[in-house]
């Protein structure tokens, strides 16, 4: 599988803030990418740059094997959905499908038409006058029939209600199963793509902290509960992510390579054990500096806040 | 150059309102003051003139400031090139210059055929700087469309490039350098020159000649503003 993206040592610094810090990795062909991370963190910065939008501080950026800035080539072949999209406020719903027809190569018009019906827009409303709803789904829309060969969408469901979500997510897959192209989804609901999403990219405060595939991340990451010298026993074969005390007794999150015995070890020292959610796997390693995190009550407040 | 053709089609996609706009209030004023002066009934010798042409090249200003403060995000944002953009939007006034600079030219004939719609009026032609030559009078239709369209480009890409800050330290500039100029001129007594100058300059060159010139500058350097903007 070749790369569609590499990003090698990327940094980006605006007045005194270091928005990316050098970062480095690669996107595989025909795959969803989840980009998480926390507001700030630095993922939109990170697409502006690989759609040539923004410019780089430092660091190399390769889309399709070239440097996308200026690159016809390269850029006709992205399709960048994100929140903040603006449009020119004298377009009606028809007419940006319309512009975005004329842009994107492998544009598909029954898609596109279909989308509008299931996500029930208004063709002939000025878009001024859409929802911030209806802006996502027009900007969903565009991006699934668009066909781009790599497409991001930053965020792309504000506003949106839990069925609309759904749609997307059904949407995105079943067109994705059928026409193959690489995927990069920025989204701060993790929990609801988890499923979508088959390798991971999380960055904290400018920092890529992980670059893994989403399956191996699932056993990578546990948590365990019971006695405490019970826990302390297990959480030394492992990097200690987030732990909560109460009494004698304590809950930690931990990541390590346990392998499939990790069951068996646990209920050997007599604790519970479940597999953490990717949505609990990206809180604590971004709360945590990979450290035992404080004692019990500011734990226990972590733990409340979430 | 393909995608700066889709650009400027792009451009296009709402073309009611992107043509509506400049015909309708032209049409607007050129009625009002058909109505105005067949109201007044005044001597035959009196030969009205009116201002009102000059609304087409205001609404192309303003539509000129909106091309980059809304249309360039969106072609951005849609995935095109800063060149492909900048060029499409040059094919777009270009094409828009020379089609609209048709219809004054042939309104204006139609004006001078019809004795001013019947009641003397003056509105297309333009009396101060006749031109004679049809093709010299053409341009002075169309040229002026293409300056302020590039002077609001320019504008508005500075505002984009380098925001509020950027805009008021270009007029700070301008103002300094303006008004330096002004007082060197009345202190070294250089202004019966310059008026004498400018009462050299042929029509066309007031009107052709000069702007055209300027058009070209602005259109460089807005090109190499718009190479670093972000949308």
């Amino acid at each position: 599988m070749s790369a569609v993206v590499t990003v090698t040592d990327l940094t980006k610094r605006y007045q005194g803030v270091t928005a990316l810090d050098g970062v480095s990795f690669s996107l595989a062909e025909h795959r969803i990418h989840g980009l998480l991370g926390r507001n700030g963190a630095g993922k939109t910065t990170l697409m502006q740059i690989l759609t040539a939008q923004n410019f780089a501080t430092s660091g190399e950026v390769s889309v399709f094997g070239q440097h996308p800035y200026e690159n016809e080539q390269v850029l006709s072949r992205i399709s960048f959905i994100k929140e903040s999209q603006t449009y020119p406020s004298h377009l009606r719903v028809a007419h940006v499908l319309r512009a975005a027809r004329l842009v994107h190569p492998g544009w598909d018009e029954a898609l596109a038409q279909r989308l509008v019906d299931v996500f029930q827009l208004p063709r002939g409303r000025n878009v001024r006058k859409l929802s911030r709803g209806m802006l996502s789904a027009l900007g969903i829309v565009v991006g699934l029939a668009s066909r781009a060969p790599l497409t991001f969408f930053d965020e792309p469901y504000l506003g949106l209600d839990a069925v609309s979500r759904q749609l997307f997510y059904d949407h995105l897959l079943a067109d994705y199963t059928e026409h193959p192209r690489t995927i990069v989804l920025s989204t701060h609901l993790i929990d609801e793509v988890s499923d979508l999403i088959e390798h991971i990219l999380l960055i904290d405060r400018g920092r890529l902290l992980l670059d893994v595939e989403a399956e191996a991340l699932r056993g990578q990451v546990v948590t365990v509960s019971g006695p405490v010298a019970a826990v302390d026993e297990f959480a030394r074969t492992g990097t200690e992510l987030h732990r909560a005390s109460l009494g004698g007794t304590a809950r930690a999150t931990v990541r390590g390579d346990f392998g499939p015995a990790a069951p068996d070890r646990a209920r050997s020292l007599g604790l519970d054990l479940e597999a953490s959610s990717l949505q609990d796997i990206v809180v604590r390693l971004t709360t945590s500096n990979n450290g035992h995190a404080a004692g019990g009550a500011a734990a226990a407040d972590k733990e409340a806040v979430r | 150059m393909n995608r700066a053709l889709t650009v400027a089609r792009l451009q296009f996609v709402g073309w009611r309102s992107v043509v509506g706009w400049p015909w309708g209030i032209l049409a607007l004023s050129f009625l009002i003051n058909l109505a105005l002066f067949s109201a007044m009934n005044e001597a035959d010798d009196f030969e009205p003139t009116t201002g009102g042409l000059m609304s087409i090249y205001v609404v192309m200003f303003v539509a000129s400031i909106n091309a980059i403060t809304q249309d360039f995000p969106f072609a951005i944002g849609l995935g095109v090139s800063r060149r492909s953009f900048y060029l499409g939007n040059v094919l777009n006034y270009l094409g828009q210059a020379v089609s609209y600079a048709a219809v004054l030219y042939l309104l204006a004939v139609i004006e001078e055929t019809t004795d001013g719609w019947g009641v003397n009026l003056r509105f297309f032609g333009i009396p101060f700087l006749l031109v004679d030559n049809p093709v010299l009078r053409f341009l002075s239709f169309a040229i002026p469309f293409l300056l302020l369209g590039f002077i609001g480009i320019a504008i508005a890409l500075v505002f984009k490039r380098w925001g509020v800050n950027g805009l008021l330290m270009l007029s700070t500039v301008a103002l300094a350098g303006i008004g330096g100029l002004v007082v060197l001129a009345t202190w070294r007594g250089w202004w019966s020159a310059i008026g004498g100058w400018f009462a050299d300059q042929p029509g066309w060159a007031l009107l052709v000649g000069w702007p055209a010139l300027l058009t070209l500058l602005l259109a460089g350097l807005s090109y190499l503003t718009i190479r670093r903007a972000t949308p």
